[in-house]
């Protein structure tokens, strides 16, 4: 199979749709020649020309708006956002307006729309372009919300994305999107709500997102060199949550460590711990459950200490050791 | 320097304690007054409390132990002071008479165990993953006898199945079958499960109690139980009272036509004063106490080689209470009028079945009374408390056919039984006792005089 990158699989899932279907449109800031803040969208205005792939002011809160106002009309927009950090700023039409009015109007009116925005440190960005925000979006009854990992995945839940009729908080990684990946070239979707099985083992469970996914992988191969045979199951999208899939390796493993880049305290783990306490996985824990998160500091823009702040590779092995040794 | 907690000597008979429970852990912070253990002794259980404030340092005795009266089973001091690993023996010796220390009670503390692990907690609340749980639900595995091998003795599911795997499948039982069987106090070892993988259920445990009928089955069923406390005493006291004194039992009816006009004259009274229900039990009591004043002979106690004739006149009641009996004492009976024995009789019987009597309330008895007229006893041969001389036993009440100058009549007829000590007493002297006494009891209204 062909190996593109996650940036590219995100680019290539968008063109194929926009060729299929004349509603769907991109707006955001710089996203016309100069293809945005990482280049997800380069070339595209060359394709699409600028009525559907809209450079905006530098308002997030403008561009949230029109969004929004957009697909109540029947349009299928996506925003691009520079960076997730900006999106406390479009926080008021996503949350009071996107999130409710299908509800509020009796379902005769709807919001199709996809807000894609990058998340995540390890880019030197600091502070206030590094954190990951999720939890935030994941408490707001509406929206969906989706993290993918991998090209492969981000071509096939953008994809789902765009279909939707509710709207959708796309959160990409700005670490993967140089990540390459086997994606075909055909369009296909991801059904939203469905965790994937990254590895399979039988000791622990690591339930991890975004990067994540890619530290517990590693993790797991180091892991195993001793002997410690770890299944790692990525939800792919945290609203809906697909709890059976977790349920179900955590009733094999016994095990359960979560890890998320976001800050710990009132992190999605919380949420994804509580779903296993209160499921019959309960039942079939045989060690105390860990969660692994960012450390409650803003991102710091010294690259050691901003390393420092979020979980490494080396801190799953060790929380690994930890619940499976006894 | 650290304080000893020693065996309490309470009463002028009593030379060893039973340990029942300490309230307090080692390193436990202990205030002056607290209740530190609990203790019974030949008579009664008892909370000690502390007499000093510190830290319980050191426990040298756990629960059933017996330990002699004075005897340091354990001490109290700062924190961090040290103390002797075994106990040193008599309290308030100097550490120098450590090898006087009886024998018997060094080997009793080779059974001291020590709990490293920590799978039950202080709590009393087991140390288990929800994993080990489900396991040992599923399987009817009680989690206190597993031996954890995590984190601070963690039961962790796999010691949970290791202990399946070692314990033999007889003891795997259902739920059912363990109820039933405990019921009928069905040892479950001598059981053969039928169930999967050899689990006892229902059907086993019914058909091991029919088969329990033949009488070849009956040996193996018995429960055992360990002669102690209350019940040891009794066996000893029992023992040393048939053995030693010569017992001779004497039989005398009482018509209790007039005891029962004057109770059910005084108790509307009594109650108006005191609350309290006058029974046949405090009249009888009040008689015996009367005529026992003037019979020094049967109020006397036989000590040594000396007959001492008491001057007061108490009377111990027996009262059945949980698995054995206890004998509170009326003081001065002979003095004192119904209203005033109702409500100490009653105290003491209360008391008594509550085990809270006090040590005083448990002495200096001179004759005792045991009543077991609310059975369907006549009569019976009372064994005698020693070191009195001789002991009442009273039957019921019963409407019987008796002779009354010439003609058959109904009265409401009581048996009473005399037991006395030969060595102390003669029969003519117990006879005129007992005829008093029934006199006295079909002419009550002679109390008053």
């Amino acid at each position: 199979m062909r190996e593109i990158t996650y940036l590219e699989a995100i680019r290539e899932a968008m063109s194929q749709e926009m060729r299929q279907n004349e509603d769907i449109f991109i707006l955001g800031e710089d996203i016309g020649v100069y293809g945005g803040a990482f280049g997800v969208t380069r070339g595209m205005i060359e394709e699409f020309g600028p009525e559907r792939v809209r450079n905006t002011p530098i308002s997030e809160s403008a561009i949230a708006g029109a969004a929004v106002g957009a697909a109540l009309t029947g349009m299928r927009p996506i925003i691009e956002l520079q960076f997730s950090d900006f999106i406390t700023i479009a926080m008021d039409q996503i949350v009071n307006q996107a999130a409710k009015l299908r509800y509020m109007n009796g379902g005769k009116g709807k919001v199709p729309l996809v807000l894609r925005t990058p998340s995540g440190s390890g880019t030197g960005a600091a502070a206030q372009h590094s954190q990951s925000l999720e939890a935030w979006l994941v408490h707001i009854p509406g929206l969906r919300v989706i993290q993918p990992s991998n090209a492969y995945d981000a071509k096939g839940l953008l994809k789902a994305a765009m279909d939707d009729d509710n709207p959708v908080i796309f959160y990409e990684h700005k670490l993967l999107y140089k990540t390459k990946g086997d994606v075909p070239e055909e369009s296909y979707s991801i059904p939203i709500g469905k965790a994937d099985v990254k590895r399979k083992g039988k000791d622990v469970t690591i339930v991890a997102t975004a990067m994540m996914v890619h530290k517990a992988l590693e993790a797991a191969e180091e892991l195993a060199k001793e002997g410690i045979d770890v299944e790692v199951v990525d939800p792919r999208t945290l609203v809906p949550l697909d709890e059976e899939t977790i349920i179900q390796s955590v009733k094999k493993t016994g095990r359960l460590i979560v890890a998320h880049e976001a800050v710990k305290r009132g992190g999605f783990g919380g949420e994804i711990v509580s779903v296993i306490a209160e499921s019959e996985a309960f039942d079939y824990l045989d060690a105390p459950i860990k969660r692994l998160g960012g450390l409650p500091v803003p991102i710091p823009y010294n690259p050691h200490l901003e390393k420092a702040t979020v979980p490494q590779v080396a801190d799953i092995i060790e929380a690994v050791k930890e619940t499976v040794h006894f | 320097m650290a304080k000893e907690i020693f065996m309490p000597k309470l009463s002028s008979t009593m030379e060893i304690g039973t340990l029942l429970q300490w309230f307090k852990e080692e390193g436990d912070q202990v205030e002056n007054g607290e209740p530190l253990f609990e203790i019974m002794t030949d008579k009664i259980n008892i909370e000690v409390e502390a007499y000093d404030d510190g830290v319980l340092l050191k426990k040298y005795f756990g629960a059933d132990e017996e330990i002699p009266c004075n005897f340091v089973i354990g001490f109290i001091g700062k924190e961090g002071e040290s103390v002797p690993a075994v106990s040193p023996g008599i309290a308030g010796s100097d550490s120098n008479s450590n090898e006087q220390a009886p024998l018997e009670v060094e080997t009793k503390l080779e059974s001291k165990e020590s709990s490293e692990s920590n799978t039950v907690t202080q709590s009393g609340k087991v140390r288990a993953t929800p994993a080990a749980r489900r396991v040992a639900r599923d399987e009817h595995v009680k989690l206190q006898l597993v031996q954890g091998s995590g984190p601070k003795g963690r039961i962790q599911e796999r010691d949970v199945h290791e202990f399946l795997l070692n314990t033999s499948t007889d003891l795997r039982i259902s739920p059912l079958a363990k109820k039933i069987a405990d019921t009928e106090q069905l040892d479950v070892a001598t059981l053969t499960g039928t169930g999967l993988n050899g689990k006892i259920v229902k059907q086993d445990v019914t058909d091991a109690l029919k088969s329990k009928q033949k009488p070849v089955e009956v040996a193996a069923l018995k429960t055992r139980k360990k002669l102690s406390g209350m019940r040891k005493v009794i066996a000893e006291r029992m023992q040393q009272s048939v053995t030693t004194a010569p017992h001779v039992t004497l039989t005398s009816d009482v018509d209790m036509t007039k005891v029962k006009d004057l109770r059910a004259q005084l108790k509307p009274i009594i109650e108006k004063q005191t609350g309290l229900n006058l029974s046949f039990t405090e009249v009888i009591i009040k008689a015996v106490g009367n005529v026992l004043s003037r019979h020094p002979k049967v109020n006397a106690s036989l000590i040594g080689d000396e007959i001492v004739f008491n001057e007061e006149v108490n009377v111990g009641l027996a009262v059945a209470v949980e698995d054995g009996l206890m004998v509170p004492v009326l003081k001065n009976v002979d003095i004192k009028g119904l209203s005033h024995l109702t409500v100490e009789a009653k105290d003491l019987a209360k008391r008594a079945r509550e085990q809270k009597l006090l040590p005083d309330q448990m002495k200096g008895s001179t004759f005792t009374v045991s009543n077991l007229g609310m059975y369907a006893i006549d009569a019976f041969t009372p064994i005698i408390n020693l070191p009195e001389t001789a002991i009442l036993g009273i039957g019921r009440i019963q409407d019987k056919p008796v002779v009354i100058n010439g003609s058959i009549e109904v009265r409401p007829m009581m048996v009473v039984s005399l037991s006395f000590d030969h060595r102390a007493v003669d029969g003519a002297p117990a006879a005129e006792f007992l005829t008093e006494l029934k006199r006295v009891l079909e002419n009550p209204f002679e109390l008053l005089v």
